[in-house]
């Protein structure tokens, strides 16, 4: 009977929130949360009048091995662990450099990769360069204007005397002055007919902003890419440097880091 | 954080807590909440060093990227340029992207990004999102490439469709009244060619050596330009036996040549000088070549046209 009762009479429990005027606070300070605050700062008081009472009572006299094998540079605390550590452990060390520096340059892989997947470097390398024409046959090796990243485009056509008749701009059936863009020539038919939808003005500016500075980061990316290879190179090689065997410099590779050799021995 | 008796371990959770904090991404804040956490003195609150973002756990609200989502969506920001081939289109707005009519609209093939914009009526168009790093033929169209031959209402016959990623934006472009017939020997990748057949009615996928057009010969019609991505040492030999059973005389062929596959010895250029050659011993009389820098190393598109009509003087 009495559960019956209290079925009915039951109330909704409602707790109190933060008042709106306080919102800035956080969510209001409920016991069990002032318990949590409060053990945590008696905890540390306690820390710091121990650490304090150890200060005090030091002996200035006393000898500890810390203090000629440690000391602070700059304000940083510097202890001799690389020449103390035994080689099998520093070699461990170096592998676990080394996995982490694949792992930041894994990251950063999938990154530019997206970046890359956005950009897609359209008009970037739209500059000042020619078309090639040649009856026939290719340039020899395409050495006329092929930069580092430019591609090369051979246009082939019957004769000599059309190549150098050729006009490009209307062998592309477009404007003079778009012939050097690359990613897309509109023909004058569709220059005179198709309409371009869009933002314009402020707009566009913000959106070139905002274009370019993904372009510097990318770039960015790109150089770091290229350094943390150089990182990685350079730990493998110190790292088969501590294993056995006998080598020889032989030289230096195009990033400037020592090439070694080792002598084939048999292993038994 | 700790007062530095446990010494390392400490120290290193107070700085993931401090890295989420400055990024303030869900991510970051995952290494601090349990590196600090660890850290302490197993003290009752267990925060990341720094607090603020850092204690937020692994299961935070919102992870850091939302997905497919974001990037170039949001149509007013985005100016969509036809493209001077038809079918294709230049989207710039935040981002630089070359993009094809999704003729499936409401999906991606391959995980590509999508753009959908209004046009000036009201009407919504989506646009799939065409990276040239992974297809050639992209890298071609950015590259300057004067015709593609690959238009709407096309009969494609493409020779090396792979898993249909490249394939499903040529099936774009060539629109609904066009027609692609996707060569691809692999099974693995022809898995998912088929799969993207489904969706797309004018894909016709025919898992078959390319080196024996006879074998599908009665699945395929006369094709307008043949599309070619094989990358064998012997690939003119293999783009000639398919001209010669289904292209139209005066069809076109473009091809991708990558100069390693054919030969690594000898330099890119020479290679692409040398397959020329071969293509004009076959009927093929080639019309431009653009390498694909800088997108691929050593790679180059050719066009050519097949038996054209004699010249009238």
């Amino acid at each position: 009977m009495s559960s019956l009762r209290n079925a009915v009479r039951q109330r909704t429990h409602r707790e109190r929130g933060q008042l709106p005027g306080r919102e800035r606070l956080g969510q209001l300070e409920k016991h069990k949360d002032y318990v949590k605050r409060a053990k945590d700062y008696n905890f540390k008081e306690k820390r710091l009048s121990a650490l304090r009472q150890k200060a005090h009572f030091r002996n200035p006299d006393e000898f500890y091995f810390k203090m000629i094998n440690s000391q602070t540079k700059n304000g940083v605390h510097i202890t001799e662990r690389a020449k103390s550590l035994p080689d099998d452990m520093r070699k461990l060390l170096k592998s676990q450099d080394l996995n982490y520096v694949g792992y930041a340059r894994s990251i950063d892989k999938k990154k530019i990769e997206r970046l890359q997947g956005d950009l897609q470097f359209i008009g970037v390398a739209d500059e000042e360069d020619e078309e090639d024409a040649d009856e026939e046959m290719l340039l020899d090796g395409g050495a006329s204007n092929a930069g580092p990243v430019k591609p090369t485009h051979t246009l082939f056509v019957d004769s000599e005397e059309q190549a150098r008749k050729l006009d490009v701009a209307k062998h592309f059936d477009t404007l003079p002055e778009l012939v050097q863009r690359r990613f897309n020539r509109p023909t004058i038919d569709q220059l005179k007919t198709q309409e371009i939808i869009g933002p314009d003005g402020a707009a566009l500016e913000k959106l070139r902003k905002q274009r370019s500075r993904k372009y510097r980061e990318l770039e960015a990316r790109l150089d770091r890419d290229t350094k943390l290879a150089d990182v990685e190179r350079e730990i493998v090689i110190q790292k088969s440097l501590m294993s056995k065997g006998r080598r020889k410099k032989i030289g230096t590779d195009k990033h400037g880091l020592p090439v070694y050799k080792w002598k084939a021995d048999r292993k038994k | 954080m700790g007062f530095g008796d446990r010494g390392g371990r400490g120290g290193r959770g107070g700085r993931g807590g401090g890295r989420g904090g400055a990024r303030g991404g869900a991510r970051g804040g995952f290494g601090g909440g349990r590196g600090g956490g660890r850290g302490g003195f197993g003290g009752v609150q267990k925060r990341g060093g720094f607090g603020g973002a850092g204690g937020r756990g692994r299961g935070g609200a919102r992870g850091g990227r939302g997905g497919a989502r974001g990037g170039a969506r949001g149509g007013a920001k985005v100016i969509v340029e036809p493209h001077r081939h038809a079918g294709v289109f230049v989207a710039r707005g935040k981002e630089d992207l070359l993009v094809t009519k999704n003729l499936v609209p409401g999906e991606s093939v391959y995980g590509e990004k999508r753009i959908s914009v209004e046009g000036g009526d009201g009407t919504k168009t989506e646009y799939r999102v065409w990276n040239p790093f992974r297809s050639k033929l992209a890298a071609g169209i950015l590259g300057g490439v004067d015709h593609i031959h690959i238009g709407p209402g096309k009969r494609v016959l493409y020779l090396g469709g792979a898993s249909g990623t490249t394939v499903s934006h040529v099936a774009d472009v060539v629109g609904p009244e066009g027609l692609v017939y996707a060569v691809e020997f692999s099974h693995r990748s022809g898995r998912d060619l088929i799969n993207m057949a489904k969706k797309r009615t004018n894909v016709i996928p025919i898992i078959e050596d390319a080196r024996h057009p006879h074998k599908y010969r009665m699945l395929v019609g006369m094709v307008d330009v043949i599309f070619a991505d094989v990358a064998q040492p012997d690939q003119a030999r293999i783009i000639a036996l398919n001209a010669h059973n289904f292209l139209k005389n005066g069809g076109h062929i473009v091809i991708s040549i990558k100069a390693n596959c054919i030969d690594s010895t000898v330099e890119a250029a020479k290679v692409f000088a040398s397959e020329v050659k071969k293509l004009q011993q076959e009927k093929i009389k080639p019309q431009e070549q653009l390498t694909l820098e800088p997108y691929e190393r050593d790679h180059a598109l050719v066009v050519g046209v097949y038996r054209p009509p004699p010249k009238k003087n």
